[in-house]
């Protein structure tokens, strides 16, 4: 039986990626303002290489000791970090990790170490497949590595929902806690720029142009960079959360064919979630109509776990009570309201909607404590 | 927990493309597992699988999602739930899988590795074949739109998960299950990792050497008290409990105590309500490898001493992604039929296993059985069915 009353709070955020390692560096950037992205190699197209956000595992040796990572691929080791990270910011007793639900929100999995086990066939044969490879390149190779180095016993969970992860994860993570059959979940999202999700994404959306930054409020043009990284949440039920948290998750939704026109908005709603990608973005500009818009897109870039950083931006808004400035909020064309960097949040919820180009859609809701 | 009604199943795999097929098939105790059809590998032994004949490949998508699509169209059919009366409601989809969202293509990489810039044609397949997005597509539905990749106990874990969104009124209606299709690469990896016989597979014999891969699907339409009351539709079963636990010890190996799978079972018996003393049967994962068989014997000696159990993986290989949902819909079936079929491959008792699996076809009595499922990355699940109204 679900406990309906139940508020469920983020208690600690972990984040990796083209922005840095840890809550303040998230924090920082999205005070800041702007993060230049680096750049993924393209050894399979005419161009050598693109823009990207792209992500250092490095600081996972100031929690594990190198020689347990040694057989870790870079998808796991992006999510044993933003696990670690997550843990850390909740000061999560290392004694109540034992029942902890672990849910893996992933796009597309652990896909450079699959395309590293196919190698290892077609180079020297059948029979030389390598095993290691192999059990890397399951698709919930990430929960596994958490759960194994965390101890982490309780249910485990990966959900592919290509650009709709976040939010279908989410609303399983929520239900374990509302049926109290966990104390807490440590839900996270993960992705990672591998050959071939970086050839995927030049091929769909072609290089940015060298130089140029995301404009996401800006319809009709394609000016998404693609991202990589890890956002994790430690997620418990109010009453565990006695020692503060940053704030509620209070619905998740998601399904198929969102009514056309804009949300039936709750009174003071900031909105989240443009990636600018062209293929959603009509129909984010049509939802967002009328609201008041955020957007933190352009600092860790677009891909599939974007949903879980903007909850992780989201959250650090509603425990401060100010929006951060949206990056090229000046380039929005949307009939929405771009909030100011500074202001108030107000008093009406956080909303992150998440568009897919098959008609799906995810609208997560946060409140403040 | 209240018990969630199923009112609908459906099942494709190596024993037959429609659950009655299946049934029939295994209780004749016919179907051998034989050298793949679908794709050939240059390793030096040819070992044995369960494929399904006769069923073709669609271009539009990926092969485990026409399977995932057969098998929900036959239990949306056996539902009385057609497209139409599925528009008015709210009707979710949880589908299990391994393959069916790997984004993995060997003609792409062999492009690759021969210096060609690869079409992204099977990626795109790829990308449009998401299991449960497929089948939201082609019956129109709304609610929520789930596919899990917890390797082999996906499909158990998403017959649970679409419970609990019935329980919790996220949906009127939900298909869920497990879909995947026998591919090459998986084929290699598993005979990488030295846990494929060579021969059948021989489920908790002292002889069994491994596991043989299959591929199928399995569909089960759960129901809201209220939608089936206004439908006047009887339960074929119920969902009565879950539980879920992971080893948190390694990622292709069970915990030699089977830790993990003593909590998930503990946790389903306290969600239902139930005892051992209760159960029927047990469906267990019995995968014919070593170290499986002999973890879940153990746990099974201490945990439901003198419970009849079997697995059913002589009849359709390890389907991955699907087994779960394809061994809770035979589970159904045979709370159903009053009857399990024989633990196919068994032939000489395992001095070390001491508990046995049932070696033929045996009458049940009672209206509880349990199906379970051990994963890589070491999830456990367990989920336990009640005999429906129509029985």
């Amino acid at each position: 039986m679900t406990h309906p009353d139940s508020r469920i709070v983020i208690r600690g955020i972990g984040a990796v990626g083209g922005f840095g390692c840890g809550v303040a560096a998230l924090e920082q950037a999205l005070s800041g303002g702007e993060v230049r992205p680096g750049r993924v190699a393209l050894p399979m197209t005419a161009v050598s290489d693109m823009a990207a956000f792209m992500a250092d595992t490095v600081l996972l040796k100031d929690f594990l000791p190198v020689k347990a990572l040694r057989r870790v691929d870079h998808y796991s080791r992006l999510a044993l970090l933003g696990a670690h990270l997550a843990l850390a910011d909740a000061a999560l007793p290392e004694a109540d990790r034992a029942g902890l639900g672990v849910v893996i929100a992933s796009g597309h999995g652990a896909t450079g170490i699959t395309f590293a086990f196919q190698d290892s066939f077609i180079n020297d044969g059948d029979i030389c497949a390598s095993p290691t490879h192999f059990a890397n390149s399951i698709h919930n190779s990430a929960a596994a590595n958490i759960s194994i180095m965390l101890g982490a016993a309780g249910p485990s969970l990966t959900v592919s929902q290509f650009h709709l992860s976040v939010p279908s994860a989410l609303l399983t993570a929520r239900q374990w806690l509302l049926e109290r059959r966990v104390e807490r979940v440590l839900f996270g999202a993960v992705d990672e720029l591998s050959r071939l999700t970086s050839h995927y994404w030049c091929r769909q959306h072609g290089p940015a142009a060298d130089g140029t930054l995301p404009r996401p409020l800006r319809t009709g043009a394609d000016t998404a960079i693609p991202g990589e990284g890890a956002a994790f949440l430690l997620l418990s039920r109010e009453e565990d959360a006695a020692n503060g948290g940053y704030c509620t998750l209070d619905s998740v939704t998601t399904g198929r064919n969102l009514p056309p026109g804009p949300l039936s908005a709750s009174p003071g709603l900031l909105l989240l979630g443009a990636d600018g990608i062209q293929a959603t973005g009509r129909r984010y500009a049509e939802a967002a109509a009328g609201s008041r818009i955020a957007c933190y897109t352009p600092l860790y870039g677009s891909m599939p776990p974007g949903p879980a950083f903007d909850i992780a931006s989201a959250a650090l808004i509603l425990r401060s009570g100010v929006v951060f400035p949206t990056p090229a909020g000046d380039a929005c064309d949307f009939p929405a309201a771009v909030a100011k960097g500074g202001e108030p949040v107000g008093p009406g919820p956080v909303g992150i909607l998440t568009l897919d180009d098959d008609d799906g859609h995810g609208l997560i809701s946060l409140g403040s404590l | 927990m209240p018990p969630v009604a199923v009112t609908g199943l459906g099942c494709i795999c190596a024993a037959g493309q429609k659950l009655a097929d299946c049934m029939s098939s295994i209780f004749l105790g016919r179907g051998a597992p034989a050298p793949p059809v679908r794709f050939t590998s240059n390793h030096p032994v040819r070992y044995p699988v369960f494929e399904v004949a006769g069923f073709p490949d669609d271009p539009a998508m990926i092969r485990t999602s026409a399977l995932g699509l057969h098998a929900a169209r036959e239990a949306f059919a056996d539902a009385g739930l057609d497209r139409d009366s599925l528009a008015l409601l709210r009707v979710g989809v949880c589908v299990g899988t391994t393959i069916g969202c790997a984004m993995s293509n060997e003609t792409f990489c062999r492009q690759v590795h021969a210096g060609i810039d690869p079409g992204m044609g099977p990626i795109e397949v790829i990308q449009r074949s998401n299991p449960a997005a497929v089948i939201a597509r082609e019956f129109g539905l709304s609610g929520p739109c789930q596919t899990v990749v917890n390797a082999c106990s996906s499909g158990t874990d998403a017959v649970a998960i679409a419970a609990s969104w019935i329980r919790s009124g996220i949906c009127d209606v939900a298909i869920a299950g497990g879909a995947d299709e026998l591919a090459r690469i998986t084929y290699i990896g598993f005979i990488s990792l030295m846990i494929a016989d060579d021969s059948r597979c021989k489920p908790f014999d002292l002889n069994r050497k491994g596991l043989n891969l299959g591929e199928g699907a399995g569909m089960l339409v759960l129901e809201s008290d209220a939608v089936r009351a206004a439908r006047e539709r009887k339960a074929r079963a119920f969902v009565l409990g879950y539980g879920s636990a992971c080893d948190a010890y390694h990622l292709t190996a069970p915990h030699p105590d089977g830790a993990g799978l003593r909590r998930a079972i503990g946790e389903a018996f306290a969600e239902a309500g139930i005892s051992a003393g209760d159960l029927s049967f047990v469906n267990a994962h019995g995968t014919g490898t070593p170290d499986n068989d002999r973890v879940e014997s153990r746990v099974l000696r201490d945990l439901m001493p003198g419970v009849p159990y079997l697995s059913t993986k002589g009849f359709t290989g390890h389907t991955l992604g699907a087994a779960g949902a394809i061994e809770a819909v035979l589970t159904a079936a045979c709370l159903e039929r009053g009857e399990i079929p024989a633990n196919a491959g068994f032939s000489t008792p395992d001095p070390e296993l001491i508990a046995t699996p049932v070696r033929e076809a045996t009458p049940i009595t009672g209206t509880v059985a349990l199906s379970e499922s051990l994963a890589f990355g070491g999830n456990n699940s367990a989920i336990i069915l009640g005999r429906g109204e129509s029985s």
